[in-house]
């Protein structure tokens, strides 16, 4: 292990400002904002995701079915308009099952995942910051074994997008309206804070 | 001015959204959110591995996520001192005392564990919540929505077979 921590973030940085998607302070800004989100809502504690797996509580799943239906039928015509772009993942079937059952086991188990994570560490969870260090061993092991997990992780059915498949605009007021009453359906149900004041 | 400290699901939801609005658009930053890649960016670099074939591929997303999740923490602290009022060191959670232990070593074995299978799981699917749920299923994302499916079943199943008294 040889990690210089300075060499670290400038490199990092360099690296960012050679692509163009956005400055560094912009970058940190969708950071804070999202981590303010999420801390605030409270989805960041183990007791909501976990509570989810356990069926106890639904706030994560409701306020993610509900942020993603608002969310796709204003990026299909923002996409439409020529303010954004597709950025869509290639559908690599044996890395989404296979990967999609790993990480929902771990995601049951630690209460957390990558994005929420964060945030749960930044709060004070010692418990999530050993998951982290897990997670960064993980990585570098991926990283390691990618040549050989390549094999597993096809075939590559390609990027496609349900409203392509479809075609019609209709289909994105379908697709987003029906996220948005599924999340108004689930159960308002909650796991109720226990610790966590000061 | 009165701030609420907690934000229910419905302004949180429509927040949310806002930001990947932002986030994808041309005057943002014209792409996705996601977080697993970075973990896996900072991982690699910890052990040296910057001139791997897999380190190559992620390194543009990989900085891009470490900036924004450096913003997550600092955000993410920022609230929890100044709004929520829930800044505190602790490792059990009420829920797993309930349904699994009241062992600290216990859990911290068992996140260690789970944060493993979180990334390298995320890795092998090429994404996360954030990057194949957020931003995926937003695009209506054929392979966002497959992983969504699997990691929902699984994870409900996990819920019932690991912990107890359920």
């Amino acid at each position: 292990m040889d990690f210089n921590i300075v060499e670290f973030f400038t490199q990092t940085i360099d690296l960012v400002q050679k692509q163009h998607h956005g400055s560094i302070p912009l970058i940190l800004f969708i950071g804070i904002v999202f981590g303010v989100i999420i801390q605030w809502t409270r989805v960041d504690t183990f007791d909501k995701i976990a509570g989810f797996a356990m069926l106890h509580g639904f706030k994560v799943p409701k306020m993610l079915f509900f942020s993603i239906g608002i969310a796709s039928i204003g990026l299909y015509f923002m996409i439409k308009m020529g303010w954004a772009h597709y950025h869509i993942k290639p559908i690599m079937l044996g890395g989404l099952i296979i990967g999609g059952v790993i990480f929902a086991i771990g995601m049951a188990i630690l209460g957390l995942c990558p994005g929420t994570g964060p945030v749960a560490v930044s709060e004070g969870n010692i418990d999530v910051f050993t998951g982290l260090i897990g997670g960064l061993l993980a990585g570098a092991l991926f990283t390691y074994l990618y040549p050989d997990l390549k094999a597993i992780m096809g075939p590559d059915y390609g990027k496609l997008t349900l409203a392509q498949l479809v075609g019609h605009d209709w289909f994105i007021f379908v697709y987003g309206v029906a996220l948005i009453v599924i999340a108004f359906l689930l159960p308002n149900r909650e796991v109720e804070e226990e610790v966590g004041e000061i | 001015m009165n701030i609420p400290k907690r934000l229910g699901w419905i302004p949180g939801g429509i927040a949310l959204a806002l930001l990947i609005w932002f986030t994808f658009s041309t005057i943002g930053a014209d792409r996705p959110i996601g977080a697993s890649t970075g973990i896996a960016y900072m991982g690699a670099w910890f052990f040296g591995l910057q001139e791997s074939e897999y380190f190559q591929q992620i390194k543009k997303s990989g900085s891009w996520e470490v900036i924004f999740l450096i913003g997550v923490l600092i955000g993410g602290f920022l609230t929890s001192v100044f709004i929520t009022k829930t800044f505190k060191f602790r490792i059990v959670p009420p829920l797993w005392k309930k349904h699994k232990n009241n062992s600290p070593a216990s859990r911290l074995i068992w996140s260690f564990i789970g944060g493993f299978m979180v990334v390298f799981g995320a890795r092998l699917a090429g994404g996360c919540t954030s990057g194949h749920f957020l931003s995926g299923a937003s695009q209506t994302a054929v392979s966002g929505l497959i992983f969504g499916g699997v990691a929902i079943v699984v994870l409900i199943a996990t819920g019932r077979l690991f912990y107890k008294n359920l």
